[in-house]
């Protein structure tokens, strides 16, 4: 009797194909090149900004004209995002990101708050006693703001810059340091009280809902919280939030850096030596 | 005559800038120089439509580049009235691109380095070039200096050639206007003898008037006449009549006279001689200039010739659209035949490879259509018009690139724009405003005055009911308020709020009801003045201890003047905090007359008082948001034409119903279909 021929049962569904093993391990290592690749460069742009804010007329577009082209241009009040690239002195480069201050405009810095490695508050020290209002809300929506950073992403640093302390009049006429520690010492008061001032009205408050739909953020802000020993009165040592530093600084509008070394003029030494130990 | 010129880029960075006094240049690098109020209050405020700006004594004109976004002003007084500033600013721009272009190119994109990606590249570029601002630039001068004196002086000959007609010295030149300077020269000439004999006549005439030399006429009508030339050469005008050339007169002609072989050809204006036609060119007429060809109709088989039919065609704004739609659709596809001329192609192929320019042709059909949306979303119409003129004037000339659209740029400007005006310069937050003033430090002898806010509006937009909102919100944050009933023309208005502090009295915070003494009524009654009622109020919440007193005003109608008058006197005797206008929601173009009207009645008739500056409105309460459901325009209407926030939004009767406005929800909620 003759056996049927034998037909396979199950045919295969795809026909097997012979992958040589170099083709293989090379297409893995290619993939992987790329993989990674991919994942630098993202890493390379990312976390390299430093985001300048501030009221207005606090010296942010000129800062960023010193420190990037060299010489401080004049300017008047910016209407849109200036960005630059300045390297520093270890062949290290970042990008100066300098935001417009003013009310309706100043929501972009929160744009580029993935990016950055740092944020900068500039405040003019020589009217911050008389604005101080105003000031402390613009650096309560960026201390609220760095407080609601998902933890998946890294905090960036945070650095007041009390800027124009070369128009403060110090006591004693002797050098820089004096006027910018000045500058220091009394931005720092006028804005703890004002920002003290805040979380007092707002800690007891019934806040209001916003419209729009359920399960929205409220429209108050938090982010002043302190825990210390003056029993929660807000500081800037002991804010939760992380560690706040300051500077003092000066840039004279039509003045160059000769100094090719420096990325910044005298008055902006501080700054210059804070930017390069960044990590 | 110019005060200050600048240059500069929208990021801020001055490029170039000139002042021509000492003042204004001390004034221009300070804080409070016209440019920056120029920036601070128009163009980031979104209100680029209008022509000019003014401030404190100083107009301001300036124009756009916007693929380089650079801006140009110019700042002179106001009292000036100079006609050359518009020509000078569309030199200057053209002038300056043409001749630093490159150099403009790399600043800008120095300026957006974050977009380049390129670090290894831009930092080799930025070693590279020096950067020297000064020296990129310095041919600049000299050419700026020959353009305005060049424009200077055209408009100096054609302000003397308009001077001569008018007759001295009484009528000041008309110094506004356009200047023909076409027809000036050759009229100049042909007068001079008229300018001559009538200043002498006058001069005759008024020594025998006055019986005096005629010396003190002429020094006046000299000394007005440099007055109101106004121009750098003040003397030179009497110097330059005297060199005019003299015409010689004729002799004049009499009827009683037969005319003369030429006079009669002089003065045949009959048409005989075809070639006396004008236009007329050995015969050929322009034909086809009167008939369209394509709107002839046809001819029937019986020869009768019919008119074409009327076709209801598309609206212009739907078949642009269209077109936009088709363009957008094909834009990765092969271009299909049906938009197929190469003007499509080519707008296409330009876009993708990032160099597309966007003109005002291009421009001008998606803003038509996103200003037909914005009014179906019940935004004024002339809201709406100047919104979407503003955002075409900051588009024109910009580079699209990549892939995206004419409209999806135009959509992206004007979400940008609304968002930036809506959202609020000053802040908004009422309970620190209080708490500031509450906490703020005394004179020893004075009692602490409470913080007043006032409601204001036109009638029947529910003042009372969200007065009474507010007042609810205030008491569960620990407050102590005093309403005031000075709406005493509507029959049942003090009753309301009766009823209504009843009710907040038994609400208590959280429910409890021991919080009678939160909230009181202070009332007087109908028909007496409601300011004094104010003001008795308010000295009543400081004798007892109120923190804040609301103050409740009858609804009036905005172009009553006494009753806009009578308001304006309660402001001003009482100077409340903030003063809140009230509108509904439901408001269409009614909300931009209601507005201005109320501010501006309120700012003058209020800064004749003993408070100095005038007060305007301080913030918007929107009210009825719940009957309205994504057709949010008014809101940007009101906020466009006060640039004042909106403080509170009423969502309901009930005392919760109170909110705060979100600007992303309204944004979205205007732009969505």
């Amino acid at each position: 009797m003759e056996q049927p021929a034998a037909t396979p049962e199950v045919v295969a569904a795809v026909a097997p194909v012979s992958i040589s093993p170099q083709l293989l391990v090379a297409s893995l290592v290619v993939a992987l090149l790329l993989i990674g690749f991919w994942f630098r460069r993202n890493s390379s742009v990312r976390g390299n900004a430093i985001v300048f804010v501030g009221p207005p007329d606090a010296g942010k577009t000129a800062l960023l004209s010193t420190l990037a082209y060299k010489q401080t241009l004049p300017s008047h009040t910016s209407l849109q995002t200036n960005t630059s690239v300045l390297s520093l002195s270890n062949k290290k480069s970042v990008f100066l990101v300098d935001i417009p201050g003013h009310p309706r405009i100043r929501d972009q810095f929160l744009d580029h708050l993935p990016d950055a490695k740092a944020v900068v508050f500039v405040v003019d020290a020589s009217t911050v006693s008389r604005n101080g209002a105003a000031v402390a809300e613009h650096l309560h929506k960026v201390l609220h703001a760095l407080t609601t950073i998902p933890p998946s992403q890294s905090t960036p640093t945070l650095l007041v810059l009390a800027h124009k302390s070369d128009l403060l009049k110090t006591g004693a006429a002797s050098a820089a340091a004096s006027a910018d520690q000045l500058a220091i010492n009394r931005a720092k008061s006028v804005l703890e009280r004002e920002l003290d001032k805040r979380r007092a009205s707002q800690s007891g408050a019934v806040g209001m809902e916003g419209l729009g739909a359920e399960g929205e953020e409220t429209s108050e802000m938090g982010g002043l919280e302190c825990s210390g020993p003056s029993g929660g009165v807000f500081k800037f040592a002991e804010w939760e939030g992380g560690e706040i530093e300051f500077l003092g600084t000066s840039v004279r509008i039509g003045g160059g850096v000769e100094d090719e070394k420096s990325s910044g003029g005298p008055g902006l030494s501080a700054l210059s030596q804070w930017l390069e130990d960044l990590p | 005559m110019l005060d200050h010129c600048s240059i500069f880029h929208k990021g801020g960075l001055v490029l170039w800038s000139r002042s021509f006094t000492p003042a204004a240049s001390q004034l221009a690098t300070s804080t409070a120089s016209p440019v920056n109020s120029l920036i601070r209050d128009a163009l980031i405020e979104g209100r680029t439509a209008d022509e000019k700006y003014e401030k404190d004594g100083y107009a301001v004109k300036w124009t756009f580049v916007n693929d380089l976004e650079l801006i140009f002003v110019v700042a002179y007084q106001r009292i000036l009235q100079l006609t050359y500033v518009d020509d000078l600013l569309a030199a200057l721009k053209t002038l300056f691109v043409k001749l630093f272009e490159p150099f403009l190119a790399t600043f800008v994109a120095s300026l957006h380095a974050v977009n380049s990606k390129a670090v290894a590249v831009s930092n080799a570029a930025s070693e590279a070039t020096s950067w020297n601002f000064a020296k990129a630039f310095e041919g600049w001068d000299a050419v700026f200096d020959k353009l305005l004196r060049g424009l200077e002086e055209k408009a100096a000959v054609d302000r003397k050639s308009r001077l001569r007609p008018s007759t001295r010295p009484a009528i000041e030149s008309p110094s506004t206007g356009s200047s023909d300077v076409d027809t000036a020269p050759t009229e100049s000439s042909a007068i001079a003898i008229d300018e001559q004999q009538i200043s002498r006549n006058v001069q005759a005439l008024k020594n025998r008037l006055r019986g005096r030399g005629g010396r003190h006429g002429a020094k006046a009508m000299a000394r007005t006449d440099s007055g109101s030339g106004r121009d750098s050469h003040p003397g030179s005008d009497s110097d330059t009549t005297v060199k005019r050339k003299t015409k010689g007169k004729t002799l004049r002609k009499w009827g009683d006279e037969a005319p003369t072989e030429s006079d009669m050809a002089s003065l045949d204006f009959s048409y005989d001689k075809l070639s006396d036609v004008e236009g007329y060119q050995g015969g050929s007429l322009d034909v086809q200039a009167l008939v369209d060809e394509a709107s002839l109709g046809t001819r029937t088989k019986d020869g009768l010739y019919e008119v074409k039919d009327w076709e209801f065609g598309k609206n212009a704004s739907e078949t642009d659209a269209a077109i936009s739609e088709a363009l957008s659709s094909t834009k990765t596809a092969q271009p299909a035949a049906a938009s197929g001329s190469l003007g499509a192609l080519g707008s296409i192929f330009a876009r993708l490879t990032g160099s597309k320019v966007l003109t005002e042709d291009d421009l001008k059909p998606v803003l038509e259509a996103m200003k037909q949306h914005l009014m179906k979303k019940n935004v004024a119409k002339d809201i709406a018009e100047k919104v979407c003129e503003g955002v075409g004037e900051s588009l024109v000339g910009k580079k699209v690139g990549g892939f995206q659209t004419t409209n999806a740029a135009v959509r992206q400007a004007l979400s940008n724009s609304i968002t930036r005006i809506l959202t609020p310069k000053t802040s908004t937050d009422l309970l620190l405003s209080i708490r500031t003033k509450l906490s703020s430090p005394l004179a020893s002898t004075q009692q602490r005055m409470p913080y007043s806010i006032t409601f204001v509006g036109v009638n029947g937009v529910g003042k009372s009911t969200n007065l009474s909102k507010v007042c609810f919100w205030l008491i569960q944050n620990g407050f102590r308020v005093l309403i005031a009933a000075c709406d005493t023309f509507r029959s049942g208005a003090v009753e309301q709020l009766r009823v209504h502090v009843r009710n907040l009295g038994m609400l208590g915070v959280n429910g409890a009801g021991d919080s009678k003494g939160r909230v009181e009524l202070y009332e007087r009654g109908y028909g007496k003045d409601a300011a004094g009622i104010a003001k008795e109020a308010i000295a009543y919440g400081r004798d007892n201890d109120f923190d804040v007193v609301l103050i409740d005003t009858a609804g009036r109608m905005q172009d009553n003047e006494p009753l806009m008058r009578a308001l304006a006197k309660l402001v001003s005797v009482n100077n409340p905090d903030k003063i809140l206008f009230v509108g509904e929601a439901l408001v269409g173009n009614e909300a931009v007359d209601q507005l201005t009207k109320f501010d501006r009645a309120l700012r003058d008739f209020s800064s004749s008082g003993a408070v100095g500056k005038g007060r305007g409105i301080d913030g918007m309460l929107v009210t009825k948001w719940d009957t309205v459901d994504d057709k949010v325009g008014a809101a940007l209407s009101m906020t466009y034409v006060t640039g004042q926030p909106i403080v509170f939004v009423g969502t309901g009767q009930t005392y919760t119903d109170l909110r705060q406005l979100r600007v992303a929800n309204v944004v979205q909620a205007i732009l969505s279909d």
